[in-house]
């Protein structure tokens, strides 16, 4: 990396001098913070080339992220089983996912890093049950039988942690010194724990469970704070809130407006004198969208939907427009319109297969709960025939918009406009055609939003010209407005999520809890990916992972960083194996055994490489919402559960060969 | 002092069964690498058989059979042969076992195996060997055990299976079998549920393609009058997966209204989804353990089905020592069933402490 960032140096300056004054007092910018992300792209303009080629556009700069696969993937799998499920999409559902997910993502985040570092740990598994029945002994307290310390939580609590940070140590030590693969040594290692845990337990409490955690209930040992931490539970039914769905709609919308207003600044090109015409149809824009949705809260009849619908179309393309006449230069040459033969093609097999997905679900019973296959019922497969078919039909439709766009950007911009357009009447007809109202809501609501911001890009991206260049000004301001904009767009759905309002209460709505142990989960994927991302270890990690005789070399404690990598495992396994503890109170000896490949798959699933040196802890932890959602989505539509490894195994090929397809592609682009 | 009384019997019984094995091997001729073995722990133990043979065929077999109705049995030995791991399971049965033979008031061999079918096979035939007056053993893998027990029973010793063997006692020629069949237990479950109202049940099972597991949920289906819904909802490994599942399931199956968990765990797994979800379900689960006595006393579940395993230890014990003394055949060729046994409301509190003391 380093070596990429002296090469790049005559190119920063050759573009600081072009851009601006401010480019020299950038150059040092670029030297410190560009040398972390700097790539291969970079490289290749050292050699004189077109500067052009080192530009990463927006969409190319997301694609070559290693987590997109994933959450394209866990977007697909969530669209699946809303559409066959009836409880999966509510809120009950997505806190059971959420659920699964937080303690198989707390460990995959770890095991990702370490698996960036390129080391495995196979005793992760069974060493969650090990700390967790660790920290079980301590507190217990029979009396009459050696049945534990009794220890205050205060105390055991960092006593298990210290054993954890133990066992960490003793891992990474063991690979360091032995030199074996990691996978040996830990083998051993979950050996070993596997048998102690049965061993002492029953040595200790002579049964092959430790437990009763609750037991501790007013016996003044932090019980009633500790439990609070790692198991306190939001009720959602308790919690109604009639401004409910006014803020969380508004929230969305705002959230993604700015999402998309941060794709506009980073890929077209400024202007250096705004448009206050520009400026003034943007906020008429903005104000039609507020109508629409107040029209769209006023009303609840299919009429005032469609109505409400209309307008806020109409609101998206003058407000987005609007902004693009008021901040961004017009484009020169648009060239011709042309058609290439492939892109016809793509476009044609596109309508065919909507067509087919629309047919099915005209012809096919919407509520016959017959079973047709061993796995699913007529609804069921109704669902998934339309689903899957009109899904891949706009894939191949995008696919068709994207070869129109290597011939001319007038082409691109008119294939955009007419898969907008299938968009659109596809939304109007689940509107009008659909017996559930999952679909007339949810769907119609997603599909003519999606619909509509593909039709304003595509005017958009015919008027304006984009960036060519790269301005770090720019380019900060872009994310920051991205970030925020994704932000409040998560606080709206959170908003949904935590809150209920009257109505659903009276329409008897299932309860839904959510468990601290989510935050957990949030907050220790967030605190892995900002030392992955942002400080001297988290290179270090990339670096022993990619070449650990090299890194060595230029100066990387790869020993001490592979060991502090096992350690925050085994802490990780603490965490989980705590929050199990206060979550179901006993544990069985053999709690945990053999998750460990599941810890990897979720790692694998989310982008991680297996020969290490590539990964994203974000992307692991999206794979463990991945794994939460093919297992539940299974009981959740009541498909029978004995074909349910052949899903999942079908799921994980699916996720790895589309990760592997985006990576090439997105390699390619560069 | 118990521990060190069976050490020497130990012992005494190793020695006899190389002495036998080396002084009449025609019973047991079946090719060329019989002979080898048979020679080579001739040289071997030579010195050390004389003596153990003259106790134990002095003691044991001899004065045995001559005095069947003077003595109280007092000079019995019995083979108790299983595949324990020594587990609280096991634990209750090898209780059952030496309170039956203190009873009795006979000589008892525990020989656990920790599952090892060879190991086992092994041992059958040394109690053999050292003249058994009588052999129980449970059967968990036919093929490997059934050679042996043949032999016992062809050679006159009573045999009596026990915990695992339902199907196999007759052919071997075992008088009877002590234990529990899955499908009865489920068809008591049923029974059960039919009683406490339920309609629709969900038979939740924590391992995939267990045929123990399968035969418990098929049984309660055989007698309940409602829908079963027999599925595998995640293993004891992973509890919370475990009850995401049986959350999952049940909201989907909104008229569902009974919750029978094939094990002790998945029961309580069960219980934590239905409170999560807000619905009041009737709850059953498989076997004892603290938790679930805790949950029978606050009503949370409504029953367990107990297999009564002391019975497997007590049971054969007894039948075995009727049948040296007074040649009765228990059971006229079916087996005798230990269980279901159920735990709920009305017994809890008596079991919980039968349950401290490892009898239940």
């Amino acid at each position: 990396m380093r070596g990429v960032a002296v090469q790049a140096t005559p190119r920063s300056l050759k573009q600081g001098s072009e851009r601006s004054p401010e480019g020299i007092t950038q150059l040092g910018g670029i030297h410190v913070t560009d040398v972390v992300t700097a790539d291969a792209a970079e490289a290749e303009s050292a050699t004189g080339d077109d500067e052009r080629l080192s530009f990463q556009g927006v969409f190319q700069k997301l694609f070559i992220r290693p987590e997109i696969g994933a959450v394209l993937g866990a977007t697909a799998i969530w669209t699946f089983f809303w559409a066959v499920s009836i409880p999966f999409g509510t809120a009950g559902g997505a806190s059971n996912i959420l659920d699964v997910s937080a303690t198989l993502g707390i460990m995959a985040v770890a095991v990702a890093m370490l698996m960036i570092g390129g080391e495995f740990d196979l005793s992760s598994g069974a060493a969650t049950g090990a700390l967790g029945i660790v920290t079980l002994l301590l507190v217990r307290d029979v009396t009459g039988t050696a049945g534990g310390l009794g220890l205050h939580l205060l105390i055991a609590l960092p006593l298990s942690f210290i054993v954890a940070l133990a066992l960490g140590w003793l891992n990474g030590t063991m690979v360091e010194r032995t030199g074996l693969p990691s996978f040996i040594v830990t083998l051993a290692t979950f050996f070993v724990l596997r048998g102690m845990k049965l061993g002492f337990a029953k040595l200790i409490v002579d049964q092959i469970q430790v437990g009763k955690m609750d037991d501790l209930k007013g016996e003044n040992k932090g019980y009633e704070f500790f439990q609070k931490v790692f198991a306190y539970e939001w009720q959602r039914n308790d919690h109604q809130w009639a401004l409910r769905d006014a803020l969380y709609t508004g929230l969305v919308i705002v959230g993604l407006s700015l999402v998309v207003i941060a794709v506009y600044e980073l890929h077209f090109k400024r202007k250096a004198q705004h448009n206050p015409i520009g400026m003034i149809m943007f906020v008429a824009g903005a104000a039609l969208g507020v109508a629409s949705v107040a029209i769209l809260h006023l009303t609840d009849d299919t009429a005032g939907n469609w109505f409400g619908a209309i307008v806020g179309l109409a609101a998206m393309l003058i407000g987005f427009l609007g902004l693009g006449v008021w901040r961004y230069e017009m484009r020169g040459d648009r060239g011709t319109l042309k058609m290439p033969s492939d892109a016809v093609r793509s476009v044609g097999i596109g309508i065919v297969l909507i067509v087919l997905g629309v047919i099915s679900a005209i012809v096919l019973d919407s509520d016959s709960n017959e079973q047709v296959l061993p796995l699913t019922t007529e609804q069921g497969l109704r669902a998934i025939l339309f689903v899957g078919l009109s899904a891949l039909g706009f894939v191949s439709l995008m696919v068709g918009v994207h070869q129109a766009g290597r011939v001319s950007r007038m082409s691109a911009s008119a294939f955009t406009v007419g898969t907008a357009v299938i968009g659109l009447l596809m939304a109007f007809f689940v509107q009008s055609e659909s017996e559930s109202e999952k679909f007339r809501n949810e769907a119609f609501s997603i599909i003519l939003v999606v619909s509509a911001l593909a039709l304003t890009w595509a005017i958009a991206n015919y008027f304006f010209q984009n960036r060519g260049s790269s301005d770090i000004h720019i380019e900060h301001l872009g994310t920051r407005i991205a970030i925020a904009g994704l932000l409040i767009f998560l606080i709206g759905m959170l908003i949904r999520l935590l809150f209920t309002v009257d109505a659903e209460i009276e329409a008897g709505i299932a309860p839904a809890k959510y468990s601290v142990r989510i935050l957990w989960f949030v907050a220790f994927t967030i605190a892995c990916s900002w030392v992955l991302a942002s400080t001297k270890f988290g290179s270090w990690v990339f670096a022993v992972g990619g070449n650990k005789q090299a890194s060595r070399q230029v100066g990387v404690p790869a020993a001490r960083t592979k060991t502090q990598l096992f350690m925050l495992v085994s802490v990780a396994a603490w965490l989980v194996g705590t929050l199990l503890a206060f979550r179901i109170n006993t544990l069985q000896a053999n709690t945990g055994n053999g998750l460990e490949f599941e810890y990897i798959i979720a790692a694998v699933v989310g982008g991680t490489m297996l020969t290490g040196g590539y990964g994203s802890t974000i992307g692991a932890s999206i794979g463990a919402v991945i794994m939460a959602m093919s297992v539940l989505g299974i009981p959740n539509s009541n498909w029978n559960s004995d074909w349910r490894f052949v899903f999942l195994g079908a799921i994980l090929l699916l996720a790895v060969i589309g990760n592997n397809f985006i990576k090439t592609k997105a390699e390619n682009l560069r | 002092m118990k521990k060190m009384r069976w050490l020497a019997m130990l012992l005494a019984i190793v020695m006899v069964a190389a002495a036998c094995g080396s002084d009449d091997d025609t019973g047991t001729a079946d090719g060329g690498t019989d002979e080898s073995t048979d020679e080579s722990t001739d040289e071997g133990t030579d010195e050390g058989t004389d003596e153990g043979t003259d106790e134990g065929t002095d003691e044991g077999t001899d004065e045995g059979t001559d005095e069947v109705d003077v003595v109280q049995g007092g000079d019995l030995t019995f083979h108790m042969i299983t595949h324990s791991d020594d587990g609280p399971f096991w634990t209750v049965v090898q209780n059952g076992a030496e309170a039956a033979a203190e009873a009795m008031g006979i000589n008892l061999v525990w020989l656990a195996s920790n599952n090892m079918p060879d190991v086992q096979a092994q041992l059958i035939d040394q109690a053999i060997s050292e003249g058994s007056d009588g052999i129980a053993s449970s059967l968990p893998s036919p093929d490997q055990l059934i050679p042996g027990l043949k032999a016992a029973a062809d050679g006159g010793i009573p045999v009596y299976t026990l915990n695992s063997g339902v199907n196999d006692y007759e052919s071997i020629g075992a008088t009877t079998h002590v234990g529990q069949t899955e499908f009865i237990a489920g068809q008591g479950a049923g029974k059960r549920f039919n009683d406490l109202g339920a309609t629709s049940i969900l038979c939740g099972r924590q391992e995939e393609s267990n045929v123990a597991l399968e035969e418990r949920c098929d049984g309660l289906a055989d007698t309940f009058e409602g829908d079963v819904l027999s599925e595998f909802m995640g293993l004891d490994q992973d509890a919370a997966a475990q009850e995401a599942n049986i959350n999952a399931t049940l909201a989907a199956n909104p008229d569902i209204d009974g919750f029978m968990g094939a094990g002790p765990v998945i029961g309580l797994s069960g219980l934590r989804a239905s409170e999560a979800l807000g619905r009041d379900l009737t709850i059953a689960a498989f076997d004892i353990t603290p938790e679930i006595i805790d949950a029978i006393d606050a009503g949370t579940i409504q029953f367990t089905v107990d297999q009564q395993q002391y019975l497997q230890g007590y049971l054969p014990i007894v039948l075995m020592f009727l049948e040296a003394t007074n040649k009765n055949t228990a059971g006229g060729g079916l087996p005798i069933l230990t269980g279901p046994g159920f735990v709920d409301s009305n017994n809890v509190s008596a079991v919980a402490s039968l349950v401290e003391q490892s009898t239940r």
